[in-house]
């Protein structure tokens, strides 16, 4: 970021500076349209990849459709239709061409539109993604807050000893021990299966609890750790603890108004970074739980070779990923004064 | 030597820990100054540090005595005790630390005090500021709320009452535009304001006694003095007691009033300042002074300042912790120097004090500074040879 070099103060008009360049000058805005440019390479390179991944797998659309009895014209004749005769390259052209007019395509198996797939399946992994999250956070900040409150104390160590146990476990591991658990042995909710939010809410979250509690459970022990370290470093290394506490406020203030403020940069840095690998194990997770969202359809479109509904999904993965990154400038932006004023 | 000096009781009104060796009579009890009773009574002060089981004794039976409205400086090089020993007052050390011996702020002991206790003590009768303001401040609130924070802790007052005080205290410590300031954040100030905020920080609960701890370090020349003037200026308003920590004995001689001279966690000598540096005692006081008379200097040597390593904390010298580096040193100082009253109101740990007839000062090789321990004792050896002779 370039910035003046003239200390600046807020409200402080420049006459120098035109109208037209203050608003544009403004830090959060320049950040939003950076981070919009660096959007296209990312995009252009992630489809281009997994299009050239595709295009190595043997087999194509028209020959899973058809199966391995169908006769060799059939096939072509088939491949013809769909348009998978014509070079790599111009097939991903012509997708792109598309997909930059908003107009991601039909399904090569089903002909529904890939926009009406996304319609559907969106909602699903976004709910399970956003229950995982919520409720991990809701959880990992008071845990690590109790934590750090008191180092080496009793809560200190049982929220230690739980997140150990819990990282160390793998998340379809823990999947199918929350079956195993909650829907075997004690028959409290479903194993498998999805009821929509339109059915009714209850009916709704008794077939996410388990999926979302499989993600979010190591997410909170991990959460947990983090952030009840960063605490701790705060309030053991940073000269402004040294001050609060010299001003003779109490320990829960310096914890919540001092260190915890410093500290949440970091768990917005972790909790942006990891919904890239979070998304990853939705894959995972509605194949076990069989949940009709994006992860399951990426799935089975690679099984069948549907390349565009392929694309369909990589490209919202990536979107989601670089979304998730401004999310976290601009918080930051928001949170931290010295960004805010752009003096940094 | 003075005869009717106090020699100071092990084992009395502190917290025994094995630790206190027998080389009774160690540190001395001061005997009351005359304006009144003393404000701050340290004592035989002893901090540990337990670190991955090794053992740091940062202070090592400091004592040193305080009147009310004093303006006294603790000066010694880096890792001397000086900012241990000063938030052990106020019961800022961390949990690694163990504290003993005795604190007495106006008469009541502070070491054993319950958090409770401690948390109306900090900002209400001992305030701190500390050396690096741009750490100090907390980055992402504004001036006006952490000003706001310590007036609260302090006074029973409503939101419109807190804001006014802070804005009062911005104006004490001469900070320009405090009402804007009170909106601003710390990174939006310069160094200097930034120290002023910390002082009006540490005034908002009408502290007795306010310890800066190298306060003015990180600033420039101008601001320091401007900072320290500013400091002279509201101790005289508010009647508070400063002690101003430094390794700066130029600063200390301007503006204290008074000198305790720490080496490795003890006070080695501790006076006013005129008869500190009109008759220094201490070999190490004077290495700090570079005050070996210009006469006795070969022309073009080395001055004397403080040669070979400061000593290690977990691993002190027998005796006088000074010995390795000190020109003065003799056999006799494998024997701890116990900290007395010697002249009025001079207080000094050594044996053979300079300017006495017990100096044994090598008269012109001191001012080639040996550069290793092993060197400066060898030095001595051979000087006290040469004078035999
Ligand atoms: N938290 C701690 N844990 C372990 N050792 C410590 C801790 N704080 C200080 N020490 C040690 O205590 C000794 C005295 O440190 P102190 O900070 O009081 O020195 P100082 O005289 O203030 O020096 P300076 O001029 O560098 O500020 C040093 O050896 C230091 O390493
Ligand atoms: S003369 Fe002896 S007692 Fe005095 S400072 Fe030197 S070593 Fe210590
Ligand atoms: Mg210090």
């Amino acid at each position: 970021m370039t910035t003046a070099a003239l200390p600046r103060v807020p409200g402080d008009r420049d006459p120098r500076v035109s109208p037209l360049r203050r608003v544009t000058g403004s830090p959060a805005l320049r950040l939003v349209g950076k981070r919009l440019l660096m959007a296209i390479p990312i995009m252009l390179g992630v489809t281009i990849l997994t299009f050239w991944v595709l295009s190595l797998i043997p087999g194509n659309a028209a020959q899973q459709l058809l199966g391995a009895e169908a006769s060799p014209e059939d096939v072509a004749q088939l491949e013809e239709q769909l348009g998978l005769n014509e070079s790599g390259v111009s097939r991903y052209l012509s997708w792109l061409g598309n997909a930059l007019h908003g107009d991601l395509g039909n399904s090569l198996v089903s002909r529904q539109p890939v926009s009406e797939i996304l319609a559907d399946r969106l909602p699903v992994t976004g709910e399970l993604v956003l229950l995982a999250f919520v409720v991990s956070l809701l959880l990992a900040i008071p845990v690590a807050l109790l934590a750090a409150h008191k180092p080496n104390g009793l809560m200190d160590r049982i929220s230690m000893m739980i997140s150990t146990l819990g990282l160390s476990v793998a998340n379809y591991v823990l999947a199918l021990l929350l079956v195993l658990v909650f829907a075997v042995t004690l028959g409290w909710l479903p194993a498998i299966g999805y009821v929509p939010l339109s059915d009714g809410l209850w009916a709704n979250l008794k077939t996410m609890i388990l999926p979302s509690a499989a993600i979010g459970l190591p997410l909170f022990c991990f959460y947990t750790r983090f952030l009840r370290g960063d605490l701790v470093d705060q309030l053991q290394q940073e000269e402004y603890v040294t001050t609060a506490r010299a001003k003779g406020v109490g320990s829960w203030q310096v914890l919540l108004r001092h260190a915890f403020r410093n500290s949440s940069f970091g768990l917005i840095t972790v909790v942006g970074l990891n919904l890239g690998a979070l998304i990853g194990g939705t894959v995972i997770i509605e194949q076990i739980f069989a949940l009709p969202g994006v992860g399951q359809m990426l799935l089975q479109a690679i099984n069948t070779r549907d390349f565009v509904v392929v694309q369909a999904a990589v490209v919202i993965f990536a979107l989601v990923a670089v979304l998730a990154n401004l999310v976290v400038d601009l918080m930051y932006a928001v949170l931290d004064p010295r960004i805010r004023y752009g003096s940094r | 030597m003075r005869a009717d000096r106090t020699t100071y009781a092990t084992g009395d009104a502190y917290v025994s820990t094995g630790m206190i060796d027998s080389r009774a009579p160690a540190e001395a009890h001061r005997t009351p100054a005359a304006p009144g009773e003393p404000l701050l009574t340290v004592e035989d002060l002893r901090v540990q540090f337990t670190r991955g089981g090794r053992r740091i004794n940062a202070v090592n039976g400091l004592s040193y005595e305080m009147v009310p409205g004093k303006l006294m400086a603790i000066i010694g090089e880096s890792g001397s005790g000086k900012s241990v020993s000063s938030r052990a007052l106020m019961g800022l050390l961390p949990g690694t630390a163990t504290i003993t011996g005795s604190i007495r702020f106006d008469g009541r002991e502070l070491i054993g005090l319950d958090e409770k206790e401690l948390r109306k003590l900090r900002g209400g009768d001992i305030a701190m500021v500390f050396q690096d303001p741009a750490r100090s401040l907390n980055p992402t609130m504004k001036i006006g709320a952490q000003i706001s924070e310590a007036v609260r802790a302090h006074a029973d007052l409503d939101k419109k009452g807190v804001q006014a005080r802070a804005v009062e205290l911005l104006r004490l410590v001469r900070l320009p535009a405090p009402e804007r300031r009170f909106h601003e954040y710390p990174h939006q100030l310069s160094g200097g304001m930034r120290q002023r905020v910390m002082i009006a920080i540490a005034l908002a609960g009408e502290p007795r006694l306010l310890i800066a701890d190298e306060a003015t370090t990180a600033l420039d020349v101008t601001t320091q003095a401007q900072i320290m003037e500013l400091l002279v200026e509201l101790r005289e308003r508010l009647g508070m007691a400063v002690i101003m920590i430094s390794h700066d004995l130029g600063l200390a001689a301007s503006y204290a009033e008074d000198v305790v001279v720490m080496y490795a966690g003890r006070a080695v000598e501790h006076a006013p300042v005129r008869t500190l540096f009109s008759n220094v005692r201490m070999p190490y006081t004077r290495a700090l002074l570079g005050a070996i008379p210009a006469l006795e200097r070969e022309p073009h040597s080395m001055l004397p300042v403080t040669p070979g390593q400061p000593p290690d904390m977990s691993a002190l010298p027998q005796g006088c912790p000074f010995r390795p580096r000190c020109p003065n040193a003799t056999d006799k100082c494998l024997e701890h120097p116990p900290f007395l009253e010697h002249e009025p109101d001079h207080w000094y740990a050594c044996w053979h004090p300079a300017g006495t007839e017990l100096d044994t000062a090598p008269e012109v090789t001191a001012a080639v500074a040996p550069a290793t321990a092993a060197e400066a004792a060898h030095h001595s050896t051979a000087h006290d040879q040469g004078a035999a002779q």
